[in-house]
């Protein structure tokens, strides 16, 4: 059930690490904050989810505009406990230990 | 609703502002004497398409020239975080250099970046002139969303550049060819590879320009510069399979669209390059022969290549002597 509950989240996030993987060299580096925008999308998505990483990442991106003075700026920490993210960036449900 | 017709929506004043300024030059070339319906006319207008865009992002690229002047003065700074992590190559040493460097450039309003919105912006533009040639292709007569009437889409869709239809693929040209195509679409494919061919080497000139020319030597030692470069390599196939799938009318969009980036790098390249860079070096030496070939026209001694100040001030006032405090304080020789 929560795999299931987690699959919006994983479908962005494999399509994040492509995007990151194949389009973003195109451009060499080019955002004014840390961590990049496309890597605060993914790691927005992790913590808070598809619609609210989306909207988070959507914010971010117009926030990264020619005005802007840049800077650190992290996405929030949001993921629970009961989930772990993966050497790949995916989010599982967390092991219990012992079951 | 679907997710297709949320991005429909999205893409709607996109369409309509593309489809205006396509229309408006397809009018204008028309009216200047070229065949309404020749695919020549229909590249033309996507060229000046090319041009209005572009034209647009000018003054964000002079933003971007200028705030690379004011980075000179942050350089003394940038190197004091340098040499704290030099040796350094693990990832938490690198991040936190990154974030070290990224926090100074807010701190001074200054930064060598341009940002992701003008580029990001520029993705709707090209989605929904790939949807405007889609509708042209496979639905002409129900038109655009705004100015391009259906008569318009219908000379579009069918327009052909030396018989090659626009809107065809390499794809769906080889596609034909294997159920014995025409002559046309011999064309499609061969005209197709040449834009793909054309794409892959001004991206790849573009990226290696900035990779191996504007670029400090702190960063070409990072391991990040490294992967970098392999992807470079690695680019080229990425638009052979991409380029399999765009229409012609799309992949001239993308050539003239690179072109120009292609230029643009080269004069931001030439005239404000990263100091320490190859290019940077260039430039002092260009800049040098420059002085010494003028120097040379006005006929001063070779033997002098120290500048003198133009007019060293007379003063005709007596030097008054200042004390020991307040040449100290000032600065002034004592007399």
């Amino acid at each position: 059930m929560k795999v299931l509950l987690l699959l919006p989240r994983n479908i962005e996030i494999a399509v994040l690490r492509f995007y990151r993987a194949v389009i973003s060299p195109l451009y060499g580096d080019v955002c004014r904050y840390h961590p990049s925008c496309s890597r605060y999308a993914l790691e927005a998505v992790q913590q808070s989810g598809a619609v609210v990483g989306t909207a988070l990442a959507v914010w971010r991106v117009l926030r990264c505009n020619p005005w802007s003075r840049g800077g650190v700026d992290d996405p929030p920490a949001r993921l629970s406990t009961s989930y772990r993210i993966t050497t790949h960036g995916f989010v599982r449900p967390a092991e219990q230990p012992g079951g | 609703m679907g997710i297709v017709d949320i991005f429909g929506y999205v893409l709607w004043p996109f369409k309509w502002v593309i489809e205006a300024i396509l229309v408006g030059f397809h009018g204008f070339w028309s009216a200047i004497g070229l065949d309404p319906n020749d695919g020549l006319t229909w590249i033309l207008s996507i060229l000046g398409l090319v041009i209005v865009v572009r034209s647009a992002l000018i003054p964000l690229f002079v933003r971007q020239i200028k705030s690379q002047r004011k980075m000179l003065e942050l350089a003394p700074q940038l190197k004091k975080i340098q040499e704290k992590y030099k040796g350094k190559r693990d990832q938490f040493s690198r991040e936190a250099m990154s974030r070290e460097t990224m926090e100074l450039y807010r701190h001074h309003g200054t930064s060598p970046f341009s940002s992701c919105l003008p580029l990001v912006a520029q993705m709707p533009i090209f989605f929904s002139l790939f949807q405007v040639l889609e509708t042209a292709q496979r639905n002409p007569n129900a038109g655009g969303v705004g100015l391009l009437t259906p008569a318009l889409a219908n000379s579009f869709g069918a327009s052909k550049l030396f018989g090659a239809p626009l809107h065809e693929t390499i794809g769906s040209g080889v596609n034909a060819l294997g159920k014995g195509g025409t002559a046309g679409d011999v064309l499609v494919v061969v005209i197709g590879i040449f834009m793909v061919a054309l794409m892959t080497i001004t991206q790849f000139v573009t990226q290696l320009q900035i990779m191996s020319k504007n670029v400090s030597p702190e960063t070409k030692a990072s391991p990040m510069y490294r992967q970098q470069r392999m992807l470079l390599y690695v680019l080229p196939l990425v638009f052979i399979f991409s380029g399999i799938a765009f229409p012609l009318g799309v992949m001239f969009y993308w050539v003239f669209s690179n072109l120009w980036t292609m230029g643009q790098q080269f004069i931001v390249i030439r005239n404000s390059p990263t100091p320490g860079s190859e290019a940077a070096k260039a430039r002092e030496v260009r800049l040098a022969k420059k002085a010494e070939r003028k120097r040379e026209r006005s006929g001063e001694p070779l033997e002098a290549p120290v500048v003198e100040a133009p007019h060293p001030k007379v003063n005709t006032q007596r030097t008054q002597p200042v004390g020991r405090a307040r040449a100290k304080r000032t600065g002034e020789r004592r007399a």
